[in-house]
């Protein structure tokens, strides 16, 4: 890479436009972490051993994690069938799946609220197996799960369009079943795409907040407690918390990018 | 400077204006009366919990030209000496409850069967977050004034039973601790930030019964039911039986119960103070008291200064210090 600027001096000039966006990033987090870890590391350590926090971290990951589980198995079929056919009313659907990138947060809660909730049309029929959302684990999962499903199906659809499908004919020539070609070729061609669509998924679930505090502000997840502690104590009360759940969103997304890296290579 | 100030007249002066959930209908109101009378100037509202909304300007640091909070009393607990030496008392409201026609037991309820209806297990009911928002601690100041106008446990059977607020008595005082975590027991009760997140739940039927101010009733066309003078918070007759109540919230202030009052300053550092100042002006004066009046938001005529008040609202408030 390094051997490879000296050669090309447009690289040098994309190297540095795109520090940029990196420097941009940085400066904004590094103040918080600067005063947090280092100035008052006291109240970080307080953090890391309170169990509320942790546990409104844990269920942030966990939450976000069951939403992108759901997006996965329902939104691998859909990717499919938008990247293979067209058929009338295609674009409508493609539009559909992008609205809730662009509605705001709270209208969104209001909507899952009114759908959801203990006594809606949806909500009634899950509550007879058990299943409640308001207020409830549950709740945070749909709200994770509909604010972060389009980043997912964006992903694999791209996935699934890059891989030719004459690969897939070839193999029921050869005498492949349907499902058989569709798991044996186009999913593992696509894997590196699913895996960061997921990623992409997991990461917008945890930063979800808007729609959640309507529907399910308890159990409380990181971003719901950050506010509460906000409102209760200042930032001194909320931005450990900010710190710590920067730091493990950071270090799992490091793991989780080297992972795919590898699944990509083999 | 004058001149120079209406050479670049084409470019509209902001005033940010930051505000209690509840004043976001008055103050729009207020907005188009302001923006008719300043010329070439642009309020922007921002709306968010009276602590929060205080907490933007002391802790993060932002630049309002006007604070207006729900309880006047936060603006000398939280903004002196640094950030504030003044507040003018405005308007007036109260504690009521909300409900829809879809509300379980709409029909029968009413101001003598509130509390029993809220106790039967198939009703869920809730109020905004006592350790945020001020008409959540005055609900909760509300309910055990119940107590005492009724002779029966509604502290006890509607918020001891459900939530981790507690209480201690002390020669005729009641103290009621709100913990950072609340942990209602949601089948029954609930509890959100803003009291005001709660009228779309319940206007959706998802919450049968809200504690709400009476303006946010009125500006959200929900029905309500009126409660007792003497635990509703309004009347300042009852001055002394509110007092009896006490309330200490997660950040360790204690707020009495006390009839509701509005507060607004303009901070120290504001941008633009002089705007600021004349935006005040509008919810004040004679205009600003018809808003308020139409919104169910009682002004306070004449408006309660204290501190010092800037010398252009001087005519409009009566000193209290």
């Amino acid at each position: 890479m390094l051997s490879e600027i000296r050669r090309n001096p447009l690289l040098i000039l994309f190297f540095i436009l795109g520090m940029v966006i990196v420097g941009y990033i940085i400066a904004a987090l590094s103040h918080m972490l600067y005063s947090q870890l280092v100035l008052h590391p006291g109240e970080f350590i307080a953090v890391i051993k309170d169990p509320v926090v942790l546990q409104s971290i844990w269920l942030t990951l966990y939450t976000s994690f069951i939403g992108t589980v759901i997006a996965v198995i329902l939104g691998i079929p859909l990717a499919y069938i938008l990247a293979r056919y067209d058929f009338h009313g295609k674009d409508i659907i493609e539009a559909i799946v992008d609205i809730p990138i662009i509605i705001p947060h709270t209208v969104a809660g209001i909507a899952l609220f009114s759908l959801l909730m203990k006594r809606g049309a949806v909500g009634t029929a899950f509550s007879k197996l058990g299943i409640v959302f308001q207020d409830n684990m549950w709740g945070i999962v749909m709200a994770m799960f509909f604010v972060s499903c389009p980043f997912f199906v964006g992903t694999a659809r791209e996935g699934f369009k890059s891989v030719n499908p004459n690969l897939e004919r070839v193999a029921r020539t050869l005498g492949a079943s349907q499902w058989e070609s569709f798991y044996q070729i186009a999913l593992p061609l696509t894997f590196r795409h699913i895996f960061s669509g997921a990623i992409m998924s997991w990461a917008r679930g945890i930063s979800e907040f808007g729609a959640i505090i309507i529907l399910a502000y308890y159990p409380m997840i990181a971003s719901t407690l950050i506010l509460a502690r906000f409102n209760t104590n200042g930032l001194q009360g909320s931005q450990p918390i900010a710190v710590l759940l920067i730091m493990v969103c950071f270090v799992t997304f490091v793991v989780l990018r080297l992972i795919s890296k590898r699944g990509a290579k083999r | 400077m004058v001149a120079l100030t209406a050479g670049c007249a084409s470019e509209p002066k902001t005033v940010s204006v930051y505000h209690a959930g509840s004043l976001a209908q008055p103050f729009q109101a207020v907005e188009k009366n302001f923006e008719a009378a300043n010329r070439n100037t642009d309020v922007q509202l921002e709306a968010a919990g009276s602590v929060d909304t205080i907490r933007k300007v002391t802790e993060l640091g932002k630049q309002a030209d006007v604070i207006g909070s729900a309880d006047y009393r936060l603006i000398p607990q939280m903004m002196y000496p640094n950030y504030a030496d003044w507040y003018i008392v405005f308007a007036t409201n109260e504690i009521v409850l909300c409900y829809t026609d879809q509300s379980k037991y709409a029909s029968e309820i009413n101001a003598d069967n509130w509390y029993e209806i809220l106790q039967r297990p198939d009703v869920l009911w809730a109020f905004g977050s006592p350790n945020i928002d001020p008409c959540g601690y005055r609900t909760v100041m509300t309910i055990k004034l119940a107590d005492l106008a009724y002779n029966k446990p509604v502290f006890n059977n509607l918020l001891a039973a459900h939530t981790a607020i507690t209480i201690k008595e002390e020669n005729g005082v009641y103290t009621i601790t709100t913990p950072e975590a609340l942990n209602p027991d949601t089948k029954y009760v609930t509890i959100r930030d803003k009291s005001e997140d709660l009228v779309s739940m319940t206007l959706a039927g998802g919450i049968d019964y809200a504690f709400e101010y009476r303006s946010v009733a009125e500006q959200n066309k929900l029905k309500y039911v009126e409660l007792p003078p003497s635990i509703n918070l309004k009347d300042v007759r009852y001055e002394s039986t509110y007092g009896k109540v006490k309330v200490k919230i997660s950040n360790g202030t204690t707020q009495t119960a006390a009839p509701i009052a509005y507060g607004i300053t303009v901070p120290k550092n504001a941008v633009n103070k002089d705007l600021g100042i004349k935006y005040v002006e509008q919810v004040i004066n004679e205009n600003g008291q018809k808003i308020f009046n139409d919104m169910g938001q009682p002004p306070t005529v004449p408006a309660l200064g204290s501190g010092t008040i800037p010398e252009q609202l001087k005519k409009y408030v009566e000193m209290i210090d």
